[in-house]
Protein backbone atom coordinates (compact mmCIF):
# COMPACT_ATOMS: atom_id res chain seq x y z
CA UNK A 1 0.00 0.00 0.00
CA UNK A 2 2.78 2.41 1.01
CA UNK A 3 4.70 1.50 -2.13
CA UNK A 4 1.69 2.28 -4.30
CA UNK A 5 1.13 5.63 -2.56
CA UNK A 6 4.79 6.64 -2.81
CA UNK A 7 5.04 5.75 -6.51
CA UNK A 8 1.74 7.48 -7.30
CA UNK A 9 2.89 10.58 -5.43
CA UNK A 10 6.23 10.65 -7.22
CA UNK A 11 4.54 10.26 -10.63
CA UNK A 12 2.17 13.13 -9.82
CA UNK A 13 5.11 15.21 -8.57
CA UNK A 14 7.19 14.53 -11.72
CA UNK A 15 4.29 15.34 -14.07
CA UNK A 16 3.31 18.41 -12.07
CA UNK A 17 6.86 19.77 -12.01
CA UNK A 18 7.33 19.26 -15.72
CA UNK A 19 4.09 21.15 -16.48
CA UNK A 20 5.06 23.89 -14.04
CA UNK A 21 8.55 24.34 -15.47
CA UNK A 22 7.46 24.09 -19.11
CA UNK A 23 8.20 27.25 -21.07
CA UNK A 24 5.24 28.77 -22.94
CA UNK A 25 4.98 27.14 -26.35
CA UNK A 26 5.10 29.27 -29.47
CA UNK A 27 5.46 26.72 -32.21
CA UNK A 28 2.73 24.48 -33.46
CA UNK A 29 4.99 21.87 -35.02
CA UNK A 30 7.73 22.47 -37.57
CA UNK A 31 6.94 24.47 -40.70
CA UNK A 32 8.35 23.62 -44.14
CA UNK A 33 10.87 26.52 -44.22
CA UNK A 34 12.10 25.57 -40.74
CA UNK A 35 12.64 21.94 -41.73
CA UNK A 36 14.72 22.85 -44.79
CA UNK A 37 18.44 22.01 -44.64
CA UNK A 38 20.69 24.89 -43.56
CA UNK A 39 22.81 26.09 -46.46
CA UNK A 40 23.26 29.69 -45.34
CA UNK A 41 20.25 30.80 -47.36
CA UNK A 42 21.02 28.57 -50.34
CA UNK A 43 18.91 25.75 -51.73
CA UNK A 44 19.74 22.14 -52.60
CA UNK A 45 18.80 20.54 -55.93
CA UNK A 46 18.08 17.10 -54.51
CA UNK A 47 17.08 15.32 -51.36
CA UNK A 48 19.97 14.60 -48.99
CA UNK A 49 19.17 10.87 -48.99
CA UNK A 50 21.86 9.48 -51.26
CA UNK A 51 24.17 6.57 -51.79
CA UNK A 52 27.88 6.97 -51.38
CA UNK A 53 30.69 4.48 -51.48
CA UNK A 54 31.80 2.82 -48.28
CA UNK A 55 35.33 2.50 -49.57
CA UNK A 56 36.65 0.23 -46.84
CA UNK A 57 34.42 -2.63 -47.89
CA UNK A 58 36.64 -3.92 -50.72
CA UNK A 59 39.54 -4.00 -48.28
CA UNK A 60 37.52 -6.02 -45.76
CA UNK A 61 36.50 -8.37 -48.58
CA UNK A 62 40.13 -9.08 -49.47
CA UNK A 63 41.02 -9.45 -45.78
CA UNK A 64 38.30 -12.06 -45.28
CA UNK A 65 39.30 -13.89 -48.46
CA UNK A 66 42.91 -14.32 -47.33
CA UNK A 67 42.09 -14.86 -43.67
CA UNK A 68 39.57 -17.64 -44.36
CA UNK A 69 42.08 -19.25 -46.68
CA UNK A 70 44.69 -19.43 -43.94
CA UNK A 71 42.17 -20.52 -41.31
CA UNK A 72 41.25 -23.66 -43.26
CA UNK A 73 44.70 -24.34 -44.62
CA UNK A 74 46.26 -25.17 -41.24
CA UNK A 75 43.90 -28.09 -40.40
CA UNK A 76 44.01 -29.11 -44.06
CA UNK A 77 47.81 -29.31 -43.95
CA UNK A 78 47.55 -31.72 -40.98
CA UNK A 79 45.32 -34.21 -42.82
CA UNK A 80 46.70 -33.67 -46.31
CA UNK A 81 49.16 -36.59 -46.19
CA UNK A 82 46.44 -39.05 -45.05
CA UNK A 83 43.77 -37.91 -47.50
CA UNK A 84 45.97 -37.35 -50.54
CA UNK A 85 44.50 -36.23 -53.87
CA UNK A 86 40.97 -35.91 -52.50
CA UNK A 87 42.08 -33.20 -50.03
CA UNK A 88 44.02 -31.42 -52.78
CA UNK A 89 40.92 -31.30 -55.00
CA UNK A 90 38.74 -30.03 -52.16
CA UNK A 91 41.18 -27.27 -51.28
CA UNK A 92 41.46 -26.40 -54.97
CA UNK A 93 37.68 -25.91 -55.15
CA UNK A 94 37.69 -23.82 -51.97
CA UNK A 95 40.50 -21.58 -53.23
CA UNK A 96 38.71 -21.28 -56.56
CA UNK A 97 35.61 -19.88 -54.84
CA UNK A 98 37.71 -17.49 -52.72
CA UNK A 99 39.63 -16.25 -55.73
CA UNK A 100 36.34 -15.06 -57.27
CA UNK A 101 36.11 -12.66 -54.34
CA UNK A 102 39.67 -11.52 -54.90
CA UNK A 103 38.94 -11.00 -58.62
CA UNK A 104 35.89 -8.93 -57.67
CA UNK A 105 38.03 -6.82 -55.33
CA UNK A 106 40.53 -6.40 -58.13
CA UNK A 107 37.75 -5.12 -60.41
CA UNK A 108 36.70 -2.65 -57.69
CA UNK A 109 40.24 -1.30 -57.63
CA UNK A 110 41.35 -2.50 -54.21
CA UNK A 111 44.87 -3.37 -55.37
CA UNK A 112 45.45 0.08 -56.85
CA UNK A 113 47.79 1.88 -54.48
CA UNK A 114 46.83 5.54 -54.08
CA UNK B 1 8.02 31.70 -9.97
CA UNK B 2 10.00 28.68 -10.91
CA UNK B 3 9.75 29.73 -14.53
CA UNK B 4 11.04 33.20 -13.72
CA UNK B 5 13.95 31.75 -11.81
CA UNK B 6 14.83 29.41 -14.70
CA UNK B 7 14.42 32.22 -17.21
CA UNK B 8 16.79 34.41 -15.21
CA UNK B 9 19.29 31.57 -15.09
CA UNK B 10 19.00 31.05 -18.85
CA UNK B 11 19.33 34.78 -19.54
CA UNK B 12 22.67 34.82 -17.70
CA UNK B 13 24.15 32.63 -20.44
CA UNK B 14 25.66 34.32 -23.51
CA UNK B 15 22.97 35.28 -26.04
CA UNK B 16 23.02 32.80 -28.98
CA UNK B 17 23.24 35.00 -32.07
CA UNK B 18 23.34 34.02 -35.72
CA UNK B 19 24.86 36.77 -37.83
CA UNK B 20 23.82 37.76 -41.35
CA UNK B 21 26.46 40.21 -42.45
CA UNK B 22 25.87 42.79 -45.18
CA UNK B 23 28.35 44.93 -47.13
CA UNK B 24 31.01 46.91 -45.30
CA UNK B 25 30.32 45.70 -41.78
CA UNK B 26 32.13 42.35 -41.41
CA UNK B 27 34.96 43.57 -39.15
CA UNK B 28 32.54 45.49 -36.90
CA UNK B 29 30.37 42.37 -36.42
CA UNK B 30 33.38 40.18 -35.72
CA UNK B 31 34.61 42.72 -33.16
CA UNK B 32 31.13 42.80 -31.57
CA UNK B 33 31.00 38.98 -31.34
CA UNK B 34 34.23 38.96 -29.29
CA UNK B 35 32.05 40.08 -26.37
CA UNK B 36 31.57 37.36 -23.73
CA UNK B 37 27.87 38.34 -23.57
CA UNK B 38 27.31 37.04 -27.12
CA UNK B 39 27.70 33.55 -28.50
CA UNK B 40 28.06 33.55 -32.28
CA UNK B 41 26.51 30.20 -33.22
CA UNK B 42 27.23 28.25 -36.40
CA UNK B 43 23.64 27.54 -37.49
CA UNK B 44 20.32 29.34 -37.04
CA UNK B 45 19.00 26.21 -35.32
CA UNK B 46 21.20 27.01 -32.30
CA UNK B 47 20.27 30.70 -32.27
CA UNK B 48 17.54 32.80 -30.68
CA UNK B 49 18.48 36.15 -32.16
CA UNK B 50 19.09 36.82 -35.85
CA UNK B 51 21.55 39.69 -36.08
CA UNK B 52 21.14 41.41 -39.46
CA UNK B 53 24.08 43.76 -39.84
CA UNK B 54 24.19 46.42 -42.53
CA UNK B 55 21.99 46.81 -45.60
CA UNK B 56 21.32 43.39 -47.11
CA UNK B 57 21.12 43.80 -50.92
CA UNK B 58 17.86 42.86 -52.65
CA UNK B 59 19.29 39.77 -54.33
CA UNK B 60 20.13 38.28 -50.91
CA UNK B 61 16.77 39.13 -49.33
CA UNK B 62 15.15 35.77 -50.10
CA UNK B 63 18.13 33.95 -48.61
CA UNK B 64 17.85 36.11 -45.49
CA UNK B 65 14.17 35.17 -45.16
CA UNK B 66 15.12 31.51 -45.48
CA UNK B 67 17.69 31.79 -42.69
CA UNK B 68 15.20 33.77 -40.58
CA UNK B 69 12.62 30.98 -40.76
CA UNK B 70 15.18 28.42 -39.57
CA UNK B 71 15.69 30.12 -36.20
CA UNK B 72 13.53 28.21 -33.71
CA UNK B 73 10.76 29.92 -31.75
CA UNK B 74 10.79 32.20 -29.82
CA UNK B 75 13.00 34.29 -32.11
CA UNK B 76 13.68 37.93 -32.80
CA UNK B 77 15.51 39.79 -35.54
CA UNK B 78 17.91 42.54 -34.52
CA UNK B 79 19.03 45.02 -37.14
CA UNK B 80 22.30 46.88 -36.66
CA UNK B 81 23.80 49.53 -38.91
CA UNK B 82 27.27 49.40 -37.36
CA UNK B 83 26.93 52.51 -35.20
CA UNK B 84 26.80 52.56 -31.42
CA UNK B 85 27.07 49.59 -29.09
CA UNK B 86 24.17 47.15 -29.62
CA UNK B 87 25.24 44.85 -26.78
CA UNK B 88 22.83 46.16 -24.07
CA UNK B 89 19.92 45.96 -26.52
CA UNK B 90 20.90 42.41 -27.50
CA UNK B 91 21.12 41.40 -23.84
CA UNK B 92 17.63 42.81 -23.16
CA UNK B 93 16.28 40.98 -26.19
CA UNK B 94 17.84 37.71 -25.02
CA UNK B 95 16.39 38.19 -21.52
CA UNK B 96 12.90 38.55 -23.04
CA UNK B 97 13.39 35.52 -25.29
CA UNK B 98 14.70 33.36 -22.45
CA UNK B 99 11.52 34.18 -20.53
CA UNK B 100 9.49 33.01 -23.53
CA UNK B 101 8.84 36.46 -24.98
CA UNK B 102 7.27 37.38 -28.32
CA UNK B 103 8.30 35.54 -31.44
CA UNK B 104 8.27 36.31 -35.18
CA UNK B 105 6.24 34.35 -37.72
CA UNK B 106 7.66 32.68 -40.84
CA UNK B 107 8.43 34.93 -43.81
CA UNK B 108 8.43 32.11 -46.39
CA UNK B 109 5.27 30.15 -47.24
CA UNK B 110 4.74 26.95 -45.27
CA UNK B 111 4.87 24.64 -48.31
CA UNK B 112 7.46 22.13 -49.57
CA UNK B 113 9.67 23.41 -52.43
CA UNK B 114 7.97 21.01 -54.87
CA UNK B 115 4.86 18.85 -54.78
CA UNK B 116 5.47 15.45 -53.28
CA UNK B 117 4.70 13.53 -56.48
CA UNK B 118 5.69 10.05 -57.55
CA UNK B 119 4.32 6.60 -58.11
CA UNK B 120 1.84 5.14 -55.66
CA UNK B 121 -1.17 6.35 -53.68
CA UNK B 122 0.94 8.71 -51.53
CA UNK B 123 3.52 9.58 -54.18
CA UNK B 124 6.01 7.63 -52.14
CA UNK B 125 8.03 5.95 -54.83
CA UNK B 126 9.23 5.25 -58.30
CA UNK B 127 12.00 2.99 -59.50
CA UNK B 128 14.14 1.87 -56.58
CA UNK B 129 15.53 4.86 -54.77
CA UNK B 130 15.14 7.13 -57.79
CA UNK B 131 11.43 7.90 -57.63
CA UNK B 132 9.23 10.51 -56.10
CA UNK B 133 10.08 13.82 -54.49
CA UNK B 134 10.08 13.10 -50.76
CA UNK B 135 9.64 16.34 -48.78
CA UNK B 136 9.46 18.21 -52.06
CA UNK B 137 12.94 17.40 -53.31
CA UNK B 138 13.85 14.93 -56.05
CA UNK B 139 16.19 12.04 -55.25
CA UNK B 140 19.86 12.33 -56.15
CA UNK B 141 21.02 10.72 -59.39
CA UNK B 142 24.33 9.02 -60.09
CA UNK B 143 27.37 10.66 -61.69
CA UNK B 144 30.97 9.51 -62.18
CA UNK B 145 33.11 9.84 -59.08
CA UNK B 146 36.33 11.79 -59.71
CA UNK B 147 38.41 9.47 -57.52
CA UNK B 148 37.89 6.07 -59.09
CA UNK B 149 35.04 6.41 -61.56
CA UNK B 150 32.40 4.54 -59.56
CA UNK B 151 28.99 5.88 -60.50
CA UNK B 152 27.52 7.26 -57.28
CA UNK B 153 25.07 9.95 -56.22
CA UNK B 154 26.05 13.58 -56.66
CA UNK B 155 24.62 16.33 -54.44
CA UNK B 156 24.33 19.81 -55.88
CA UNK B 157 23.49 22.76 -53.65
CA UNK B 158 23.99 26.50 -53.49
CA UNK B 159 25.76 27.61 -50.31
CA UNK B 160 25.51 31.13 -49.04
CA UNK B 161 25.31 34.08 -48.83
CA UNK B 162 25.16 33.64 -45.04
CA UNK B 163 27.26 30.53 -44.40
CA UNK B 164 29.44 31.32 -41.38
CA UNK B 165 32.61 29.79 -42.83
CA UNK B 166 32.39 31.60 -46.18
CA UNK B 167 32.84 35.35 -46.69
CA UNK B 168 29.43 37.07 -46.38
CA UNK B 169 27.64 37.38 -49.70
CA UNK B 170 29.55 34.64 -51.50
CA UNK B 171 27.19 32.10 -53.09
CA UNK B 172 28.93 28.91 -54.18
CA UNK B 173 27.20 26.25 -56.22
CA UNK B 174 28.97 23.03 -55.31
CA UNK B 175 28.49 19.45 -56.42
CA UNK B 176 29.60 16.95 -53.80
CA UNK B 177 30.10 13.21 -53.85
CA UNK B 178 30.31 12.12 -50.25
CA UNK B 179 32.52 14.88 -48.86
CA UNK B 180 34.56 15.42 -52.03
CA UNK B 181 33.87 18.50 -54.12
CA UNK B 182 33.37 17.56 -57.77
CA UNK B 183 32.73 21.05 -59.07
CA UNK B 184 32.35 24.54 -57.66
CA UNK B 185 31.06 27.69 -59.26
CA UNK B 186 30.75 31.23 -57.89
CA UNK B 187 27.11 32.37 -58.24
CA UNK B 188 27.41 35.68 -56.39
CA UNK B 189 30.51 37.59 -55.34
CA UNK B 190 31.12 38.41 -51.66
CA UNK B 191 29.78 41.75 -50.43
CA UNK B 192 32.36 44.53 -50.61
CA UNK B 193 34.13 44.95 -47.27
CA UNK B 194 36.55 47.72 -46.28
CA UNK B 195 40.18 46.86 -45.67
CA UNK B 196 39.77 46.19 -41.92
CA UNK B 197 38.02 42.86 -42.62
CA UNK B 198 41.23 41.63 -44.27
CA UNK B 199 43.46 42.54 -41.31
CA UNK B 200 45.88 39.67 -40.53
CA UNK B 201 44.49 39.24 -37.00
CA UNK B 202 40.91 38.76 -38.19
CA UNK B 203 41.93 36.47 -41.06
CA UNK B 204 43.96 34.29 -38.67
CA UNK B 205 41.08 34.27 -36.15
CA UNK B 206 38.65 32.99 -38.82
CA UNK B 207 40.98 30.13 -39.68
CA UNK B 208 41.65 29.24 -36.03
CA UNK B 209 37.89 29.13 -35.42
CA UNK B 210 37.62 26.75 -38.37
CA UNK B 211 40.19 24.32 -36.97
CA UNK B 212 38.24 24.30 -33.68
CA UNK B 213 40.19 26.73 -31.51
CA UNK B 214 37.63 29.48 -30.72
CA UNK B 215 39.43 30.71 -27.58
CA UNK B 216 42.70 31.15 -29.46
CA UNK B 217 40.76 32.80 -32.27
CA UNK B 218 39.30 35.36 -29.85
CA UNK B 219 42.73 36.03 -28.39
CA UNK B 220 44.25 36.61 -31.82
CA UNK B 221 41.36 38.86 -32.90
CA UNK B 222 41.94 40.97 -29.78
CA UNK B 223 45.52 41.48 -30.92
CA UNK B 224 47.41 38.95 -28.79
CA UNK B 225 50.40 37.22 -30.36
CA UNK B 226 50.03 33.47 -30.62
CA UNK B 227 52.29 30.80 -32.02
CA UNK B 228 49.43 28.30 -32.47
CA UNK B 229 51.75 25.45 -33.37
CA UNK B 230 48.99 22.88 -32.86
CA UNK B 231 46.70 24.83 -35.18
CA UNK B 232 49.38 24.90 -37.86
CA UNK B 233 49.82 21.13 -37.52
CA UNK B 234 46.05 20.65 -37.88
CA UNK B 235 46.22 21.99 -41.43
CA UNK B 236 47.61 19.44 -43.91
CA UNK B 237 50.89 20.40 -45.49
CA UNK B 238 50.76 21.46 -49.13
CA UNK B 239 47.02 22.21 -49.02
CA UNK B 240 45.89 24.93 -51.42
CA UNK B 241 49.41 25.74 -52.62
CA UNK B 242 49.61 29.04 -54.49
CA UNK B 243 52.76 31.03 -55.30
CA UNK B 244 54.88 28.60 -53.30
CA UNK B 245 52.84 29.05 -50.12
CA UNK B 246 50.24 26.59 -48.77
CA UNK B 247 47.30 27.27 -46.43
CA UNK B 248 49.45 26.51 -43.40
CA UNK B 249 52.07 28.98 -44.58
CA UNK B 250 49.48 31.69 -45.11
CA UNK B 251 48.11 31.19 -41.58
CA UNK B 252 51.65 31.35 -40.19
CA UNK B 253 52.13 34.58 -42.11
CA UNK B 254 48.97 36.10 -40.66
CA UNK B 255 49.96 35.05 -37.16
CA UNK B 256 53.27 36.84 -37.73
CA UNK B 257 51.32 39.95 -38.73
CA UNK B 258 51.95 39.79 -42.48
CA UNK B 259 49.23 40.49 -45.03
CA UNK B 260 48.45 37.53 -47.25
CA UNK B 261 48.76 37.31 -51.04
CA UNK B 262 46.70 39.76 -53.11
CA UNK B 263 45.87 37.22 -55.81
CA UNK B 264 44.35 33.74 -55.66
CA UNK B 265 43.40 31.14 -58.25
CA UNK B 266 39.70 30.97 -59.22
CA UNK B 267 37.66 28.92 -56.78
CA UNK B 268 36.29 26.81 -59.66
CA UNK B 269 39.80 25.47 -60.31
CA UNK B 270 40.99 25.50 -56.68
CA UNK B 271 38.25 23.50 -54.96
CA UNK B 272 37.42 20.39 -57.08
CA UNK B 273 39.02 17.23 -55.70
CA UNK B 274 39.28 18.60 -52.16
CA UNK B 275 37.32 17.24 -49.25
CA UNK B 276 34.81 19.61 -47.66
CA UNK B 277 36.92 20.46 -44.58
CA UNK B 278 40.02 21.04 -46.73
CA UNK B 279 38.06 23.25 -49.10
CA UNK B 280 36.83 25.45 -46.25
CA UNK B 281 40.40 25.79 -44.95
CA UNK B 282 41.66 26.72 -48.41
CA UNK B 283 38.94 29.37 -48.91
CA UNK B 284 39.62 30.88 -45.50
CA UNK B 285 43.36 30.93 -46.12
CA UNK B 286 42.73 33.86 -48.48
CA UNK B 287 41.59 37.23 -47.14
CA UNK B 288 38.03 38.50 -47.93
CA UNK B 289 39.50 41.22 -50.15
CA UNK B 290 41.42 38.64 -52.20
CA UNK B 291 38.36 36.38 -52.50
CA UNK B 292 36.14 39.29 -53.57
CA UNK B 293 38.72 40.23 -56.19
CA UNK B 294 38.88 36.63 -57.48
CA UNK B 295 35.09 36.24 -57.59
CA UNK B 296 34.48 39.56 -59.34
CA UNK B 297 37.19 39.05 -61.96
CA UNK B 298 35.69 35.62 -62.65
CA UNK B 299 32.20 37.11 -63.10
CA UNK B 300 33.57 39.58 -65.65
CA UNK B 301 35.21 36.82 -67.66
Amino acid sequence: MTLVLVSAASIVLALGLSFLLMAPRHDAGTSAPMAAPFLGGGTPDTHAWQRFHFRAYTMTLVFIAFEMEMMFMYPWAVVFVEEGVKALAEMGMFLGILSVGILYGWREGVFRWQ
Amino acid sequence: MAVNWLARLAAAAPAPVFTCIGPGIQAAVERLCLSPALDRVATPRAAAILLVAGEIPDHAQEALDRVHDQVPHPRQTFRWDGTGDPEPALRDLWRDLAAGGDTETDRRPDAPPNDWCGVGPHGQGGKGMMGGTPYGRPMAMTADDPRDGLALDAYTARLGPFVPMLPPGLVLEVTLQGDVIVSAEVRAAPFAQPDDASAPDFCAARMLRLVGLPRDADRVARGARLRAITALRAIPEGLGRHDGQDARGRLAGWLAGERGPEAAPALATLLPGLEWSEAMLVINSFSPATLAHVAISKEDA
